[in-house]
């Protein structure tokens, strides 16, 4: 058990990560707010993207710049760039479909005057 | 010329959706022509394109001429070309069948719908084809961003029921994702061809295993399987007539595709990871999705709700057959898929065309309609059997070549969960006939007017499609087991 617990103290991002994941997820199964469900929405993505990008880090690395172009390339002398790149698609992404959930939530709101899931559910019956 | 092709079949739809806005936007009954014609290009590319594959096998396209670990990479293998073709020739009825009904339905927004039925189909085109995991993900992303809007398009009700779905399949989305990462933190690749050579050696990792498990709830969530089914019915029920038959023939199933490719491509799906039997765990969810999904569907007095609940059990036969590990469990919940695909869009036609031209909704209302409308019951009639699975329809012979392989493998409660959810469909179809024939409910007395030709063609062809399926099953299933089956098995 506390072996367990040092091994998760040593890695922060992963801590980080689920922390914020179940935040979000949380947010989203207990607010009726649908904007803060969307909020939530939000929150899980950006985790799963934090995820991703702490993935890369490496310890003693720089930017995925190449130092020379001479000598042979050192992997672990350099920061691996493909999740940053996944991320950006993936932050590109997550705004297109929080972009949809808010337009979404504008439409609902002139239709039924509210943004609370009970009361909407009430004027659906 | 012909190694282009995959790249055509999806450029073709985007730049289509693209341009669009622009082109229609003074003459708005530009359209419904473009969109058919699109869409009828496309199925001629995806039949060479099927042509090409069976003659010189599976083509490789790399985009941008990066090599395959580094760069994007397509398959287009036997799989892949089949489902294409059906997808696209469903895409083009389901377009032609909303030509009368689009204009009252959606509220004015023609443009709208068509642009994002073509992107909607573009993004299903890279989901077929995608190689790559994070690829497969921004194209399931395209495609449910596209459904969000579709199901939304008309407002009214349908809103808040696609709210609700863009939730869940962010959730999905964002669980995929969370896998992919997973598995790439693990293997250093996200190519599925590089991937299964450095598989092998990671079995006994968990965070291989984890990373599977999130894909499977992500993209269970995004096909509709039982326990995560939430989104499904109140979408399709409420989303505008139009819509509801390209979503139902097109978003679930391309998703369940990619599980496919993902435990047959990426993983060999016969391994066990972690102690953790991947194929028994997909066994026993379709089990359970197969057999709730049509109780529920017996439950329902609205039509169009009773047939997305059939869908999603449908989609648990699917997964019992591909689950089997053996080769014709495979082809036949592939060739189940595309009768599924059909039979999804058949049975949204009808009822959309039921409520647009009888004002039909719940199964009280068709008592009224009785043996007025020929059109209506007899592709019912058709659609009917081959839901149920009754010869000479392609469901009966997909649901036969499932229930051969779980023989084969000796899943007994395979077979019998087949065999309780077709009893299950026959119950909820006989619901539905004993009101349509009862004469005791009060006759109709709206007079309904002349049927619009795009309504006989489009029922007639999926009821013709479901006969012909079957009456064609032998070919076809020999060209899945010679061309489609992947290469573990």
């Amino acid at each position: 058990m506390a072996d367990a617990l040092l091994a998760v103290l040593q890695r922060p991002n992963f801590l980080t990560f689920v922390i914020i994941f179940l935040w979000g997820f949380y947010i989203m199964v207990t607010r009726y707010n649908l904007v803060k469900k969307l909020i939530g929405m939000y929150l899980v993505q950006t985790s799963v993207i934090f995820f991703l990008v702490s993935i890369s880090a490496k310890k003693g690395a720089t930017l995925p710049v190449l130092l020379s172009t001479t000598e042979p390339v050192q992997a672990a002398s350099y920061a691996n760039p493909l999740p940053h790149v996944l991320t950006l698609t993936a932050i590109v992404v997550g705004v297109a479909t929080t972009g949809v959930g808010l337009a979404l939530c504008g439409a609902i709101y002139r239709k039924y005057g509210s943004l609370d899931e009970q009361e909407i559910l009430e004027k659906l019956e | 010329m012909s190694h282009q092709l995959p790249a055509i079949l999806f450029l073709l739809p985007l730049f289509a959706a693209i341009s669009m806005p622009v082109v229609c936007l003074k003459h708005r009954h530009w359209s419904h022509p473009i969109a058919v014609a699109i869409l009828a290009a496309m199925v001629l590319v995806s039949i060479l394109n099927l042509q090409n594959v069976i003659h010189h096998g599976e083509v490789r396209y790399v985009f941008s001429g990066w090599t395959v670990p580094l760069g994007i990479e397509w398959v287009a293998d036997g799989l892949a070309s089949v489902i294409i073709v059906l997808l696209n020739a469903v895409c083009l009825l389901c377009v032609v069948f909303t030509g009368p009904t689009s204009p009252k339905d959606l509220g004015g927004r023609i443009v709208h719908y068509y642009t994002l039925i073509l992107l909607l189909v573009s993004s299903t085109t890279g989901i077929v084809f995608a190689g790559d995991l994070f690829n497969l993900f921004v194209f399931l992303e395209v495609a449910a961003i596209s459904s969000y809007a579709l199901i939304g398009v008309a407002g009214g009700r349908a809103l808040f029921a696609a709210f609700r779905y863009l939730i869940l399949g962010t959730l999905g989305a964002s669980l995929y994702l969370l896998g992919v990462s997973y598995l790439y933190a693990v293997t250093g690749t996200l190519n599925m061809s590089d991937m299964v050579d450095k598989l092998p050696l990671l079995l006994n990792s968990k965070a291989v295993l984890g990373g599977l498990l999130f894909m499977f709830i992500g993209l269970g969530i995004k096909m509709a399987l039982v326990p995560f089914h939430s989104w499904l019915p109140e979408a399709y029920t409420y989303a505008p007539d139009s819509i509801s038959p390209i979503l139902a023939s097109l978003v679930t199933k391309v998703a369940l595709l990619a599980w496919v490719r993902i435990i047959y491509w990426v993983f060999n799906a016969s391994s066990i990871i972690n102690d953790v039997p991947i194929l028994l765990l997909v066994e026993v969810v379709g089990t359970l999705a197969a057999v709730i999904g049509a109780s529920l569907a017996l439950a329902q007095r609205n039509i169009k709700m009773m047939f997305a609940y059939g869908g999603i059990s449908h989609i648990g036969i699917i997964l019992i057959g591909i689950s089997q590990g053996n080769p014709t469990g495979f082809a036949g919940g592939v060739f189940y898929l595309l009768n599924d695909s059909v039979m999804q869009a058949g049975l949204f036609f009808l009822a959309g065309m039921a409520f647009y031209q009888y004002g039909v909704r719940t199964i009280d209302d068709m008592g009224r309609v009785g043996k007025q409308a020929p059109w209506l019951t007899g592709s019912l009639i058709v659609m009917a059997l081959g839901m149920i699975g009754l010869p000479p329809t392609g469901g009966f012979f997909g649901k036969w070549y499932i229930i051969l392989g779980a023989l084969e493998a000796g899943n007994y409660v395979s077979v019998a969960a087949v065999l309780l959810s077709t009893l299950l469909t026959l119950a909820y179809f006989v619901r539905l006939f004993e009101a349509i024939f009862s004469q005791t409910s009060t006759r109709l007395d709206v007079q309904s007017g002349e049927i619009p030709l795009s309504f006989k063609l489009t029922l007639g062809v999926t009821s013709a499609a479901i006969m012909i399926l079957g009456l064609f099953s032998s070919p076809i299933i020999q060209l899945l087991l010679s061309q489609a089956l992947p290469p573990t098995l």
